[in-house]
Protein backbone atom coordinates (compact mmCIF):
# COMPACT_ATOMS: atom_id res chain seq x y z
CA UNK A 1 0.00 0.00 0.00
CA UNK A 2 2.77 2.43 0.79
CA UNK A 3 4.21 1.72 -2.42
CA UNK A 4 0.98 3.01 -4.44
CA UNK A 5 0.82 5.71 -2.31
CA UNK A 6 4.49 7.32 -2.92
CA UNK A 7 3.87 6.42 -6.69
CA UNK A 8 0.46 8.36 -6.59
CA UNK A 9 2.00 11.63 -4.27
CA UNK A 10 4.33 11.61 -6.85
CA UNK A 11 2.52 11.81 -9.72
CA UNK A 12 0.13 14.41 -8.21
CA UNK A 13 3.34 16.17 -7.32
CA UNK A 14 4.36 16.15 -10.75
CA UNK A 15 1.17 16.98 -12.51
CA UNK A 16 0.58 19.90 -9.87
CA UNK A 17 4.09 21.55 -11.09
CA UNK A 18 4.17 20.23 -14.38
CA UNK A 19 0.92 20.15 -15.84
CA UNK A 20 -1.87 21.79 -14.72
CA UNK A 21 -2.34 25.10 -16.24
CA UNK A 22 -2.67 28.55 -14.64
CA UNK A 23 -6.17 29.57 -13.54
CA UNK A 24 -7.74 31.89 -14.56
CA UNK A 25 -7.71 34.87 -11.55
CA UNK A 26 -5.77 33.06 -9.68
CA UNK A 27 -2.65 32.29 -11.95
CA UNK A 28 -0.22 29.81 -10.91
CA UNK A 29 -1.61 29.94 -7.08
CA UNK A 30 -4.29 27.34 -8.24
CA UNK A 31 -1.27 24.63 -7.15
CA UNK A 32 -2.31 25.25 -3.09
CA UNK A 33 -5.65 24.36 -4.30
CA UNK A 34 -4.44 20.38 -4.51
CA UNK A 35 -3.15 20.34 -1.51
CA UNK A 36 -5.79 22.75 0.67
CA UNK A 37 -9.28 20.82 -1.22
CA UNK A 38 -7.63 17.12 -0.14
CA UNK A 39 -6.30 17.91 3.25
CA UNK A 40 -9.71 19.89 3.98
CA UNK A 41 -11.22 16.63 2.82
CA UNK A 42 -9.27 14.39 5.17
CA UNK A 43 -10.68 16.13 8.01
CA UNK A 44 -14.09 16.13 7.31
CA UNK A 45 -13.48 12.41 6.62
CA UNK A 46 -11.62 11.55 9.90
CA UNK A 47 -13.95 13.38 11.33
CA UNK A 48 -16.86 11.08 10.19
CA UNK A 49 -15.35 8.41 10.69
CA UNK A 50 -14.62 9.42 14.36
CA UNK A 51 -17.94 9.85 15.23
CA UNK A 52 -19.20 6.84 13.00
CA UNK A 53 -17.03 4.50 15.66
CA UNK A 54 -18.19 6.69 18.53
CA UNK A 55 -21.19 5.41 17.56
CA UNK A 56 -19.97 1.99 17.19
CA UNK A 57 -18.36 2.20 20.88
CA UNK A 58 -21.51 3.14 22.24
CA UNK A 59 -23.85 0.08 20.67
CA UNK A 60 -20.73 -2.35 21.38
CA UNK A 61 -17.65 -1.54 23.96
CA UNK A 62 -15.03 -2.75 21.98
CA UNK A 63 -12.10 -1.04 22.13
CA UNK A 64 -10.52 -1.26 19.02
CA UNK A 65 -13.57 0.95 18.19
CA UNK A 66 -12.53 3.54 20.38
CA UNK A 67 -8.74 3.19 19.01
CA UNK A 68 -10.38 3.79 15.87
CA UNK A 69 -12.25 6.86 16.75
CA UNK A 70 -9.13 8.06 18.72
CA UNK A 71 -6.25 7.96 16.18
CA UNK A 72 -8.69 9.21 13.05
CA UNK A 73 -9.45 12.55 15.63
CA UNK A 74 -5.65 12.88 16.16
CA UNK A 75 -5.26 12.44 12.37
CA UNK A 76 -7.92 14.78 11.72
CA UNK A 77 -6.06 17.62 14.08
CA UNK A 78 -3.27 17.05 11.73
CA UNK A 79 -5.15 17.59 8.59
CA UNK A 80 -7.60 20.81 9.97
CA UNK A 81 -4.32 22.34 10.55
CA UNK A 82 -2.86 21.89 7.00
CA UNK A 83 -6.04 22.79 5.68
CA UNK A 84 -6.31 25.94 7.81
CA UNK A 85 -2.79 26.36 7.38
CA UNK A 86 -2.70 26.22 3.05
CA UNK A 87 -6.23 28.22 3.05
CA UNK A 88 -4.66 31.26 5.25
CA UNK A 89 -1.62 31.15 2.86
CA UNK A 90 -3.91 31.10 -0.07
CA UNK A 91 -6.33 33.61 0.94
CA UNK A 92 -3.41 36.25 1.71
CA UNK A 93 -2.11 35.58 -1.83
CA UNK A 94 -5.44 35.95 -3.77
CA UNK A 95 -7.54 38.10 -0.90
CA UNK A 96 -5.09 40.29 0.47
CA UNK A 97 -5.71 38.83 4.31
CA UNK A 98 -5.08 35.91 5.72
CA UNK A 99 -8.21 35.42 7.87
CA UNK A 100 -11.66 37.56 6.97
CA UNK A 101 -14.14 34.74 8.59
CA UNK A 102 -15.77 33.60 5.40
CA UNK A 103 -18.15 31.32 6.02
CA UNK A 104 -15.87 28.33 4.98
CA UNK A 105 -12.96 29.67 6.93
CA UNK A 106 -15.30 29.35 9.99
CA UNK A 107 -16.49 25.82 9.08
CA UNK A 108 -13.19 25.01 9.23
CA UNK A 109 -12.45 26.57 12.65
CA UNK A 110 -15.20 25.02 14.12
CA UNK A 111 -13.77 21.78 13.17
CA UNK A 112 -10.38 22.84 14.29
CA UNK A 113 -12.28 23.74 17.90
CA UNK A 114 -14.49 19.99 17.71
CA UNK A 115 -11.30 18.29 17.23
CA UNK A 116 -9.26 20.05 19.72
CA UNK A 117 -12.04 20.12 22.49
CA UNK A 118 -12.50 16.06 21.87
CA UNK A 119 -8.49 15.41 22.04
CA UNK A 120 -8.71 17.73 25.17
CA UNK A 121 -11.63 15.74 27.36
CA UNK A 122 -9.59 13.09 26.28
CA UNK A 123 -6.45 13.79 27.70
CA UNK A 124 -8.30 15.12 30.91
CA UNK A 125 -9.75 11.81 31.20
CA UNK A 126 -7.48 9.26 33.16
CA UNK A 127 -9.99 6.40 33.33
CA UNK A 128 -9.82 4.26 30.36
CA UNK A 129 -13.19 3.04 29.91
CA UNK A 130 -15.05 6.40 30.94
CA UNK A 131 -12.82 7.93 28.57
CA UNK A 132 -13.58 6.28 25.68
CA UNK A 133 -17.84 6.12 26.48
CA UNK A 134 -17.42 9.87 26.90
CA UNK A 135 -15.79 10.76 23.83
CA UNK A 136 -17.83 8.95 21.61
CA UNK A 137 -20.61 10.73 23.36
CA UNK A 138 -18.89 13.91 22.37
CA UNK A 139 -18.26 12.88 18.67
CA UNK A 140 -22.05 12.18 18.44
CA UNK A 141 -22.79 15.32 20.28
CA UNK A 142 -20.57 17.71 18.27
CA UNK A 143 -21.82 15.72 15.01
CA UNK A 144 -25.45 17.27 15.57
CA UNK A 145 -24.29 20.99 15.18
CA UNK A 146 -22.98 19.85 11.48
CA UNK A 147 -25.76 20.54 9.52
CA UNK A 148 -26.78 23.14 11.56
CA UNK A 149 -23.67 25.15 10.83
CA UNK A 150 -23.38 24.21 7.32
CA UNK A 151 -27.10 25.69 7.05
CA UNK A 152 -26.68 29.13 9.36
CA UNK A 153 -22.75 30.03 8.99
CA UNK A 154 -23.49 30.61 4.65
CA UNK A 155 -26.19 33.04 5.54
CA UNK A 156 -24.18 35.31 7.87
CA UNK A 157 -20.99 35.56 6.68
CA UNK A 158 -20.19 37.05 3.16
CA UNK A 159 -18.01 34.59 1.33
CA UNK A 160 -15.16 35.33 -1.14
CA UNK A 161 -13.98 31.41 -1.34
CA UNK A 162 -14.17 29.86 -4.89
CA UNK A 163 -17.40 28.12 -5.36
CA UNK A 164 -17.12 23.78 -5.19
CA UNK A 165 -16.10 22.09 -7.78
CA UNK A 166 -19.78 20.83 -8.62
CA UNK A 167 -21.97 23.89 -8.20
CA UNK A 168 -25.17 24.10 -7.48
CA UNK A 169 -26.83 23.71 -11.55
CA UNK A 170 -24.71 20.19 -11.20
CA UNK A 171 -22.10 21.47 -14.07
CA UNK A 172 -18.28 20.58 -13.39
CA UNK A 173 -16.79 23.67 -14.22
CA UNK A 174 -13.13 23.00 -14.68
CA UNK A 175 -10.42 22.07 -17.67
CA UNK A 176 -10.25 18.75 -17.60
CA UNK A 177 -6.43 18.22 -16.77
CA UNK A 178 -7.21 19.92 -13.32
CA UNK A 179 -9.97 18.35 -12.78
CA UNK A 180 -8.06 14.98 -13.08
CA UNK A 181 -5.09 15.71 -11.07
CA UNK A 182 -7.67 16.88 -8.49
CA UNK A 183 -9.30 13.98 -8.46
CA UNK A 184 -5.92 12.04 -8.22
CA UNK A 185 -4.95 13.94 -5.39
CA UNK A 186 -8.11 13.79 -3.09
CA UNK A 187 -7.84 9.42 -3.68
CA UNK A 188 -3.99 10.05 -2.79
CA UNK A 189 -4.96 12.08 0.57
CA UNK A 190 -7.30 9.46 1.40
CA UNK A 191 -5.31 6.63 0.62
CA UNK A 192 -2.74 8.45 3.32
CA UNK A 193 -5.38 9.02 5.69
CA UNK A 194 -6.68 5.14 5.61
CA UNK A 195 -2.76 4.23 5.33
CA UNK A 196 -1.69 6.26 8.28
CA UNK A 197 -4.99 5.89 10.30
CA UNK A 198 -4.49 2.08 9.99
CA UNK A 199 -0.97 2.01 11.33
CA UNK A 200 -2.14 3.80 14.31
CA UNK A 201 -4.75 1.60 15.37
CA UNK A 202 -2.23 -1.02 14.92
CA UNK A 203 0.52 0.76 17.22
CA UNK A 204 -2.03 1.59 19.89
CA UNK A 205 -3.57 -2.17 19.84
CA UNK A 206 -0.12 -3.42 20.00
CA UNK A 207 1.23 -1.05 23.00
CA UNK A 208 -1.72 -2.10 24.71
CA UNK A 209 -1.32 -5.69 24.76
CA UNK A 210 2.12 -5.83 26.29
CA UNK A 211 1.09 -3.21 28.68
CA UNK A 212 -1.49 -6.04 29.78
CA UNK A 213 1.34 -9.02 29.44
CA UNK A 214 3.55 -6.91 31.82
CA UNK A 215 1.00 -6.56 34.34
CA UNK B 1 -42.41 11.90 28.34
CA UNK B 2 -44.46 9.46 30.35
CA UNK B 3 -46.15 10.25 33.61
CA UNK B 4 -43.27 8.41 35.91
CA UNK B 5 -40.58 10.33 33.94
CA UNK B 6 -42.30 13.54 34.90
CA UNK B 7 -42.45 12.58 38.12
CA UNK B 8 -38.98 11.81 38.72
CA UNK B 9 -38.17 14.77 36.95
CA UNK B 10 -40.20 17.28 39.23
CA UNK B 11 -38.71 15.22 42.68
CA UNK B 12 -35.28 16.35 41.12
CA UNK B 13 -35.82 19.60 40.58
CA UNK B 14 -37.16 19.90 43.79
CA UNK B 15 -34.09 18.31 44.88
CA UNK B 16 -31.97 20.65 43.09
CA UNK B 17 -33.70 23.90 44.47
CA UNK B 18 -33.89 22.28 48.03
CA UNK B 19 -29.54 22.25 47.47
CA UNK B 20 -29.40 25.56 45.70
CA UNK B 21 -31.25 27.54 48.63
CA UNK B 22 -28.42 25.88 51.15
CA UNK B 23 -25.48 25.90 49.23
CA UNK B 24 -26.03 29.84 47.20
CA UNK B 25 -22.45 29.89 46.29
CA UNK B 26 -23.33 28.07 42.74
CA UNK B 27 -25.63 30.66 41.50
CA UNK B 28 -24.54 33.34 43.35
CA UNK B 29 -21.06 33.19 42.02
CA UNK B 30 -22.77 33.05 38.33
CA UNK B 31 -24.74 36.38 39.53
CA UNK B 32 -21.37 38.08 40.23
CA UNK B 33 -19.60 36.84 37.32
CA UNK B 34 -22.02 38.09 35.19
CA UNK B 35 -22.17 41.44 36.78
CA UNK B 36 -18.16 41.26 36.56
CA UNK B 37 -17.89 40.90 33.04
CA UNK B 38 -20.93 43.52 32.19
CA UNK B 39 -18.99 46.04 34.47
CA UNK B 40 -16.14 44.79 32.66
CA UNK B 41 -17.44 45.99 29.23
CA UNK B 42 -19.00 48.90 29.93
CA UNK B 43 -16.38 50.17 31.87
CA UNK B 44 -14.00 49.59 29.22
CA UNK B 45 -16.11 51.20 26.87
CA UNK B 46 -16.46 54.21 28.87
CA UNK B 47 -19.34 55.24 27.59
CA UNK B 48 -18.67 55.30 23.86
CA UNK B 49 -21.86 54.35 21.39
CA UNK B 50 -22.44 50.71 20.78
CA UNK B 51 -24.14 49.70 17.26
CA UNK B 52 -26.36 47.43 17.43
CA UNK B 53 -24.79 44.50 16.17
CA UNK B 54 -21.63 45.16 18.59
CA UNK B 55 -23.91 45.39 21.41
CA UNK B 56 -25.75 42.62 20.66
CA UNK B 57 -22.18 40.48 20.50
CA UNK B 58 -21.11 41.74 23.82
CA UNK B 59 -23.96 40.54 25.53
CA UNK B 60 -24.45 37.52 24.26
CA UNK B 61 -20.73 37.43 25.38
CA UNK B 62 -21.51 38.12 28.63
CA UNK B 63 -24.01 35.69 28.82
CA UNK B 64 -22.39 32.68 26.86
CA UNK B 65 -19.13 33.12 29.83
CA UNK B 66 -21.46 33.77 32.75
CA UNK B 67 -23.50 30.76 31.84
CA UNK B 68 -20.32 28.98 31.74
CA UNK B 69 -19.74 29.17 35.14
CA UNK B 70 -22.80 28.03 36.76
CA UNK B 71 -23.88 25.51 34.32
CA UNK B 72 -20.87 22.98 34.54
CA UNK B 73 -21.57 22.79 38.01
CA UNK B 74 -24.42 20.62 37.98
CA UNK B 75 -22.58 17.09 38.49
CA UNK B 76 -19.48 18.85 39.57
CA UNK B 77 -20.88 19.68 43.19
CA UNK B 78 -22.82 16.05 43.44
CA UNK B 79 -19.43 14.36 43.17
CA UNK B 80 -17.66 16.47 45.82
CA UNK B 81 -20.28 16.09 48.04
CA UNK B 82 -20.47 12.07 47.47
CA UNK B 83 -24.06 11.98 46.25
CA UNK B 84 -23.29 11.04 42.87
CA UNK B 85 -23.54 7.13 43.62
CA UNK B 86 -26.96 7.57 45.60
CA UNK B 87 -28.72 9.45 42.51
CA UNK B 88 -27.44 6.55 40.77
CA UNK B 89 -28.82 3.66 42.55
CA UNK B 90 -32.38 5.80 42.90
CA UNK B 91 -32.70 8.01 39.70
CA UNK B 92 -33.54 6.85 36.68
CA UNK B 93 -31.39 8.82 33.33
CA UNK B 94 -34.19 10.60 32.09
CA UNK B 95 -35.52 12.01 35.08
CA UNK B 96 -32.00 13.24 36.43
CA UNK B 97 -31.32 14.59 33.13
CA UNK B 98 -34.30 16.74 32.98
CA UNK B 99 -34.49 17.64 36.59
CA UNK B 100 -31.16 19.31 36.22
CA UNK B 101 -31.55 20.51 32.79
CA UNK B 102 -34.64 22.66 33.39
CA UNK B 103 -32.77 24.01 37.08
CA UNK B 104 -29.92 25.16 34.92
CA UNK B 105 -32.36 26.97 32.38
CA UNK B 106 -34.33 28.61 35.59
CA UNK B 107 -31.26 29.74 37.15
CA UNK B 108 -29.89 30.81 33.45
CA UNK B 109 -33.15 32.35 33.14
CA UNK B 110 -33.24 34.50 36.60
CA UNK B 111 -29.50 35.09 35.31
CA UNK B 112 -30.33 36.47 31.92
CA UNK B 113 -33.42 38.62 33.40
CA UNK B 114 -30.57 39.90 35.94
CA UNK B 115 -28.11 40.72 33.57
CA UNK B 116 -30.48 42.46 30.79
CA UNK B 117 -32.17 45.08 32.71
CA UNK B 118 -28.60 46.43 33.30
CA UNK B 119 -26.77 45.71 30.28
CA UNK B 120 -29.91 47.99 28.25
CA UNK B 121 -29.26 50.62 30.53
CA UNK B 122 -25.38 50.56 30.71
CA UNK B 123 -24.87 49.92 27.31
CA UNK B 124 -28.31 50.15 24.73
CA UNK B 125 -31.23 52.14 25.85
CA UNK B 126 -32.98 52.04 22.54
CA UNK B 127 -34.81 48.68 22.14
CA UNK B 128 -36.71 48.41 18.91
CA UNK B 129 -38.21 44.80 20.02
CA UNK B 130 -38.51 44.09 23.44
CA UNK B 131 -40.49 41.22 22.93
CA UNK B 132 -37.87 40.00 20.00
CA UNK B 133 -34.89 40.19 22.75
CA UNK B 134 -36.87 38.09 25.56
CA UNK B 135 -37.81 35.77 23.21
CA UNK B 136 -34.36 34.73 21.80
CA UNK B 137 -32.37 35.00 25.18
CA UNK B 138 -34.99 32.89 26.41
CA UNK B 139 -34.57 30.32 23.85
CA UNK B 140 -30.57 30.95 23.74
CA UNK B 141 -30.53 30.02 27.24
CA UNK B 142 -32.22 27.35 26.78
CA UNK B 143 -29.94 25.65 24.02
CA UNK B 144 -26.77 26.49 26.61
CA UNK B 145 -29.31 24.25 29.38
CA UNK B 146 -29.79 21.58 26.83
CA UNK B 147 -26.15 21.27 25.68
CA UNK B 148 -24.98 22.54 29.23
CA UNK B 149 -25.96 19.68 31.02
CA UNK B 150 -25.00 16.85 28.84
CA UNK B 151 -21.53 18.33 28.60
CA UNK B 152 -21.45 19.08 32.26
CA UNK B 153 -22.02 14.95 32.65
CA UNK B 154 -18.83 14.30 30.40
CA UNK B 155 -16.75 15.96 32.61
CA UNK B 156 -17.25 13.66 35.79
CA UNK B 157 -14.53 12.10 36.35
CA UNK B 158 -12.03 14.06 34.58
CA UNK B 159 -8.58 15.46 36.17
CA UNK B 160 -8.74 18.50 34.54
CA UNK B 161 -11.54 20.83 35.61
CA UNK B 162 -11.27 24.67 34.71
CA UNK B 163 -11.63 25.46 31.17
CA UNK B 164 -12.54 22.25 30.11
CA UNK B 165 -16.41 22.91 30.11
CA UNK B 166 -16.21 25.81 28.06
CA UNK B 167 -13.80 24.33 25.41
CA UNK B 168 -16.57 21.46 25.00
CA UNK B 169 -19.29 23.75 25.15
CA UNK B 170 -18.75 26.01 22.64
CA UNK B 171 -18.53 24.15 18.94
CA UNK B 172 -22.04 22.85 20.21
CA UNK B 173 -23.21 26.04 21.12
CA UNK B 174 -22.22 27.78 18.34
CA UNK B 175 -25.59 27.16 16.23
CA UNK B 176 -27.12 28.81 18.73
CA UNK B 177 -24.69 31.82 19.72
CA UNK B 178 -24.64 32.68 15.98
CA UNK B 179 -28.49 33.24 14.81
CA UNK B 180 -28.93 34.58 18.70
CA UNK B 181 -26.49 37.14 18.09
CA UNK B 182 -28.32 38.05 14.73
CA UNK B 183 -31.53 38.48 16.15
CA UNK B 184 -30.53 40.71 19.26
CA UNK B 185 -28.94 42.78 16.88
CA UNK B 186 -31.98 43.26 15.31
CA UNK B 187 -34.18 43.62 18.03
CA UNK B 188 -31.68 46.10 19.13
CA UNK B 189 -32.49 48.49 16.37
CA UNK B 190 -29.74 47.32 13.92
CA UNK B 191 -30.09 45.45 10.40
CA UNK B 192 -33.51 43.24 11.45
CA UNK B 193 -32.19 39.62 11.00
CA UNK B 194 -34.35 36.85 9.05
CA UNK B 195 -37.32 35.57 12.15
CA UNK B 196 -36.80 32.24 10.62
CA UNK B 197 -33.77 31.91 12.76
CA UNK B 198 -36.15 32.17 16.05
CA UNK B 199 -38.01 28.73 14.71
CA UNK B 200 -34.48 27.52 13.50
CA UNK B 201 -33.32 28.53 17.52
CA UNK B 202 -36.01 26.49 18.62
CA UNK B 203 -35.51 23.74 16.50
CA UNK B 204 -31.98 22.88 17.21
CA UNK B 205 -32.83 23.56 21.11
CA UNK B 206 -35.35 20.43 20.52
CA UNK B 207 -32.84 18.48 19.24
CA UNK B 208 -30.02 19.21 21.82
CA UNK B 209 -32.26 18.44 24.26
CA UNK B 210 -33.06 14.89 22.55
CA UNK B 211 -29.57 14.30 21.71
CA UNK B 212 -29.25 14.65 25.52
CA UNK B 213 -31.71 12.73 25.80
CA UNK B 214 -30.78 9.33 23.68
CA UNK B 215 -26.93 10.56 24.73
CA UNK B 216 -27.27 10.50 28.57
CA UNK B 217 -28.51 7.21 28.85
CA UNK B 218 -24.87 5.79 28.24
CA UNK B 219 -23.31 8.00 30.94
CA UNK B 220 -25.55 7.40 33.65
CA UNK B 221 -25.83 3.69 33.34
CA UNK B 222 -22.13 1.98 33.45
CA UNK B 223 -21.20 -1.25 33.53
Amino acid sequence: MLAVLVVLTLAVMGAVFFAVPPAEGLGYYVRIAFFHIPVAWAAVLAFLVSAFFGAKYLKEPKDLYDRYSANSAGLGLVFVILATLSGAVFSKLTWGAYWNWDPRQTTIFVLLLIYGAYLNLRAAMPDKQRRARVSAVYALLSFLTVPFLVFIIPRLYFSLHPSPVINGSGHIDMDPVMLWTLIAALADMTGIYCYLLRRLVKKAGSGQESEAFHE
Amino acid sequence: MNASVWAGTKLVLAKEFRQGIRFKAAWAAMLMFALTTLSCVSLALQGAALSPKLAAALLWVILFFASMVGADRVFLDEEAAGTLLALRVYGGSQPVLFGKMLYTYLVLLAMGLFILPLFLMLLAENVADPLLLLLTTALGLLGVAAAGTLVAALTIGSAVHGGLFSILMLPVILPVFLPAISLTAGALGGEAGSLSYLGGLALYDMILMVGASLLFDYLWYEE
